[in-house]
């Protein structure tokens, strides 16, 4: 009766599908034929498994996986990354595609949380199509993802990923970030504020309840302390990832009557907790730091003087960005497609992609100009310097980034309707990492004061 | 009779992932619900219903982190402690909560599992917080496996289990115990005139069913390589109940037909929709109204009633 | 000493309130109807999409922003005009009767539907329009800044408290209702149309959830997964003043309200956890909550 019970489940899963299949009928051709191989792959017991890339001969069509947010309070700063990815995407196949070969994006949600992730990413492995997986945003689907990316042997390319725990054993052969980490970003974070506002005493902290939210709060305090050790943190807040309700945090840092409120605060949450605190005169009364802060500019009316920054130097206004013609033609093409200007989440992910487009590069010059295999390509990822939209990222021998830093605040210009970023500064990239290998917290802690002295002051990017 | 075609069954299964590699996580994965649910289903019998069973599942799953964290590497040890882990929270949980009934004992489950959720979640320094912690691969007698190996070794595992437990689960709901807890569902008071005690009879049911969902939840630890808290969000204790009447609560197969026919039609039915809640509410409602014994109940009518 | 507990009850009270309305309706639908409606939080985030979308409306149009108020409001009726009689009719009225495993497992089902409808029609962004909280202005009490808006829904609360209890206690409908809940049966040999009975109770039950949701609004964003959140909230404020009762509600969401600020004041790390040790704590020496009563057991 359970072989019934097996047949019947299974005719039952093909006619759902079909069902489907009718009712999504603009489905891409692509997606179609993944459910269908999968399936044949599932139901015709006896066809053996296809036989992993035999390389060398150029495929028909390259296959990503991309992982980000496309649901959930998350996706607010997910679906900027997938609309970039969309743009690059066509920009790239409309020039025929990575060497000739044309790019195919599969999207995963990363909100369906750890197990549909991993399922999703072990499926798409499986299909030698898919030469590499763009995953992904959140810290916690990496550090999951990192282990089977080396069981797999695939190359996987954090587009986001920012903890610093994700590389820090060395050990990665196909795990990559062409990013920054918390430790630059948070310390860069410090030394701006001190820069800026060096009589600073008392500092709150409100940040998601996660990994990212603590490492931040960590390497930030570690690093004030180290620069300056009078700085006392009086209060510190870690609400629940989502939370759409933050008055009583109001509340909470109100009273504590702190010279600085910093958070790392981000997607939907921090545009909650903008406009839940700006009315209730958080912004006047403390200099507030909003690490994630560009993703909010052109949505939510932040006061002058806010120091935000874009973690890494993917800002699509900076001086850099400016002088590239490829990266305004990108900011207009974004603009007049999804109504709004890139933010860096959408530079992050483009530049992720032009990442992975340069390896492919790279690889088949190393190997002859032959279609690399995925360990020809991670191969050519390691040590790479690649020019990107906004800067440089550079891959280090233990596969982490070194990609710059841009922090200003918040000025009004009579160029755009939104609060842009003034006043800034671009730290180097290798000047905020420790070296490989080193513990960071322990190497944040022997910074002096001099070491401050020594890096640019706000206001000199120009 | 039946046994032949559970066999040919369980040996497709057996094939499948041979076939198609990537189907041997969501088999493994499917397995395990079906611990869990089967769990959900043995308290169903009695007509309690649990919306806090994730709490179990997680449990054990965080109870192999635990002990992995602690130095113990061993498959089978591992299984078995964190089983225990399971059982001992239930018994703990289940003492005071056996006393109630209908919507009581549905919402004091939900209560304690949130407090188990929220406690996971928020106790950053402890568990991690909502990243989790890594399960390890552990070795299996002493030999450590390769990771895709392991997973092999883990899925063949889950399916021999499945077998034994399942036989096992099905003679208790066979043997005096397990005709009492039917009895608890028509006439409770009735049962305690016959000088049986309804308390024991439950608290045995409910560590046997935290049991199985521990051992779901330790399964599922170790296929997904980590444990997050999400594993005991009510919504996952109401998935659990879901799968145990979407197979149809009649007999022990249900709870894995249903979770084996869940998990296949959400990995055939994420690559064309994000509507998949959609269609499971819409199918659940259907399959209650419509079908109240369950997927299983389609092809098992005949011996229903000799269950 | 004072200026540190003002804001600590204000903030209590605060919080009080939007908990209240989002367990108020629950609380009332069990009370009439003896089914425990899983769908509850998402008729309430329904409710606040919809209010957003209206007062976003009311905005783009340059219309009188004092509309808004009225917009929160209608966006509740609208609601439950809608939502109330559909489902009350085409699923609830089907599981009056059956074990408590098949309500919940129907309405478990609803609520799966009305998430993946609220992410179609609305798009996964949060929603976020606060015309109203802006139009209100803000107070300072205690050297702290608070919203008038939020002392506006704290009176709200209030009403509703009043309101419920004249609308139960002091007109023919309340009446009935109250007829109904003591004993179903006796009432409808009595010649009670019971089905209006509960095809209106349930609707007031989606209007109040529709409302919490509307009223919250102005001070929150709604986005996925707001639904979940506020089911178990709304179980646990139930669950502590006691199924089916109405003050119970309103006494169970100051103690929720109250734990959780002192948890974010006082030891921000559990303040995820505070709702549900409450809720334990409470259920472990009253299980059926501070204002229920044990239901006889049936032989």
């Amino acid at each position: 009766m359970a072989f019934k019970g097996i047949s019947i489940v299974v005719a039952r899963c093909l006619s759902s599908l079909e069902l489907l299949f009718g009712l999504h009928r603009g489905l891409s051709q692509a997606n179609l034929r993944l459910v269908a191989d999968g399936l044949a792959g599932a139901l015709a017991i006896g066809v053996a498994a296809a036989t992993p890339a035999a390389a060398q001969e150029k495929p028909g069509s390259l296959g990503l996986g991309i992982f980000t947010f496309t649901s959930g309070p998350a996706a607010a700063y997910g679906m900027p990354g997938k609309n970039a990815a969309d743009l690059i995407i066509e920009e790239i196949n409309a020039k025929g595609g990575i060497e000739g070969v044309p790019v195919r994006a599969t999207y995963v949600d990363e909100a369906q949380g750890a197990q549909g992730v991993i399922a999703e990413y072990r499926r798409l492995a499986a299909d030698a199509q898919n030469q590499v997986m763009v995953a992904a945003l959140s810290s916690a689907n990496c550090l999951a993802l990192a282990p089977l990316a080396e069981q797999l042997e695939v190359p996987t390319v954090g587009w986001n990923c920012d903890t610093h725990q994700l590389l820090i054993d060395g050990k990665r052969k196909y795990v990559f970030r062409p990013n920054g980490n918390t430790v630059p970003e948070f310390i860069a974070y410090a030394i701006y504020l001190l820069d800026r506002k060096p009589d600073v005493k008392t500092v709150a902290i409100i940040n998601p309840d996660y990994a990212f939210g603590h490492d931040a709060a960590k390497i930030f305090t570690a690093a004030l302390k180290a620069l300056k050790p009078d700085v006392e943190i009086v209060a510190e807040l870690y609400p629940k990832l989502g939370s759409p309700n933050y008055q009583t945090e109001i509340s909470r840092l109100a009273t504590a009557r702190p010279d600085v409120v910093f958070s790392n605060l981000w997607g939907a949450d921090l545009e909650n907790f903008v406009r839940q605190a700006a009315p209730r005169g958080i912004f006047t009364s403390s200099q507030v730091i909003l690490a994630l802060g560009e993703t909010v500019l052109q949505r939510v009316p932040l006061p002058d003087g806010v120091i935000v920054g874009v973690l890494g130097d993917g800002w699509w206004m900076s001086p850099d960005a400016k002088a590239n013609p490829e990266t305004a033609k990108f900011a207009e093409r974004y603009k007049a497609r999804f109504g709004e200007y890139p933010v860096f989440p959408s530079i992050k992910m483009a530049n992720t992609l032009i990442y992975v487009k340069a390896a492919y590069k790279a690889a088949m010059q190393k190997n002859g100009g032959k279609w690399p295999t995925r360990a020809e390509l991670a191969d050519a990822m390691k040590g790479s310097k690649v020019a990107t939209l906004t800067g440089t990222a550079q891959t280090r021998a233990d596969n982490d980034g070194l990609v710059d830093q841009i922090i200003g605040v918040t000025v009004k210009t009579p160029a755009q309707q939104f609060p842009v970023i003034g006043d800034m500064v671009r730290y180097r990239g290798d000047s905020l990492m420790p070296q490989a290998g080193q513990d960071p917290l322990a190497w944040i802690s022997t910074l002096k004061p001099e070491f401050a002295k020594s890096l640019p002051k706000p206001g000199s990017y120009k | 009779m039946r046994t032949i075609p559970a066999a040919i069954a369980v040996l497709m299964l057996a094939v499948l992932p041979i076939a198609a590699p990537w189907l041997q996580f969501v088999l493994t994965l499917a397995i395990a619900k079906g611990f869990a649910a089967l769990g959900v289903a043995v308290l169903l019998r009695a007509g309690l219903i649990s919306i806090g069973h994730a709490m179990f599942f997680a449990a054990s799953a965080y109870g192999v982190a635990f002990l992995a964290r602690a130095g113990i590497n061993d498959l089978g040890l591992l299984l078995i402690l964190s089983v225990l882990a399971g059982a001992l929270a239930g018994a703990v949980a289940g003492s005071f909560l056996v006393r109630y009934r209908a919507i009581f004992f549905a919402m004091l489950n939900l209560a304690v599992s949130m407090v188990f959720y929220a406690l996971c979640a928020k106790l950053y320094g402890v568990t991690g917080g909502t990243d989790g912690m890594p399960v390890p691969v552990p070795a299996v007698f002493g030999i450590v496996f390769a990771e895709p190996v392991f997973k092999s070794v883990l899925f063949y595992l889950s399916l021999a289990l499945m077998v034994l437990v399942g036989l096992a689960v099905q003679r208790y709901l066979n043997s005096p115990l397990g005709h009492a807890l039917s009895a608890v569902n028509t006439n409770e008071i009735r049962l305690e005139y016959l000088g049986i005690p309804v308390w024991a009879v439950l608290l045995i049911a409910y560590v046997i069913s935290a049991a199985l969902a521990g051992l779901g939840g330790a399964i599922a630890g170790f296929a997904i390589g980590r444990v997050v808290p999400d594993f005991a969000f009510w919504t996952a204790s109401g998935h659990l109940v879901l799968i145990a009447v979407l197979g149809g609560i009649g007999g022990v197969p249900g709870a894995f037909i249903g979770a084996l026919f869940l998990e296949l039609l959400h990995s055939a039915a994420v690559t064309v929709t994000d509507s998949w809640n959609l269609i499971v509410g819409m199918t659940l409602i259907i399959v209650i109204m419509f079908m109240p014994q369950g997927v299983y109940g389609l092809f098992a009518r005949k011996e229903a009633s000799s269950l | 000493m004072l200026n540190a507990i003002i804001p600590l009850l204000l903030d209590s009270l605060a919080s009080a309130a939007l908990i209240f309305f989002a367990a108020v309706g629950l609380t009332l639908v069990f009370s009439v109807l003896r089914v425990l409606n899983v769908a509850h939080g998402s008729l309430y985030s329904i409710g606040g999409y919809v209010a957003a979308s209206i007062c976003l409306f009311i905005a783009s149009r340059q219309l009188n922003p004092y509309l808004s108020f009225a917009a929160l409001l209608f966006s509740a009726v609208f609601v439950a005009a809608i939502f109330g009689p559909l489902i009350e009719r085409g699923l609830v009225r089907w599981t009056y009767g059956k074990s408590e495993a098949v309500q919940i497992l129907i309405t478990f089902g609803l609520f799966l539907i009305l998430e993946d409808l609220q992410r179609v029609i609305f798009g996964v962004q949060s929603f976020y329009e606060d015309a109203p909280m802006r139009l209100l202005g803000t107070t300072s009490i205690g050297g702290v800044v608070y919203l008038n808006y939020q002392i506006l829904l704290i009176g709200m609360a209030l009403l509703v408290v009043i309101g419920l209890r004249l609308l139960i206690n002091h007109t023919r409908l309340g009446r009935l209702i109250t007829a109904v809940v003591t004993d179903r049966e006796m009432a409808q040999s009595i010649g009670i149309d019971t089905n209006r009975i509960f095809i209106l109770a349930f609707s007031l039950g989606v209007f109040l959830a529709a409302l919490g949701g509307a009223l919250a609004t102005p001070t929150s964003g709604i986005a996925p997964g707001l639904g979940a959140d506020t089911m178990v909230l709304a179980f646990a404020v139930a669950a502590i003043g006691g199924l089916g009762q109405i003050e119970g509600a309103a006494v169970a969401s100051l103690i929720v309200g109250l734990a959780r600020v002192l948890a974010i004041y006082l030891a921000p790390s559990l303040d995820a956890v505070a709702p549900y040790a409450a809720m334990l704590a409470v259920l472990l020496f009253r299980p059926y909550g501070l204002f229920g009563s044990v239901t006889a057991r049936r032989i």
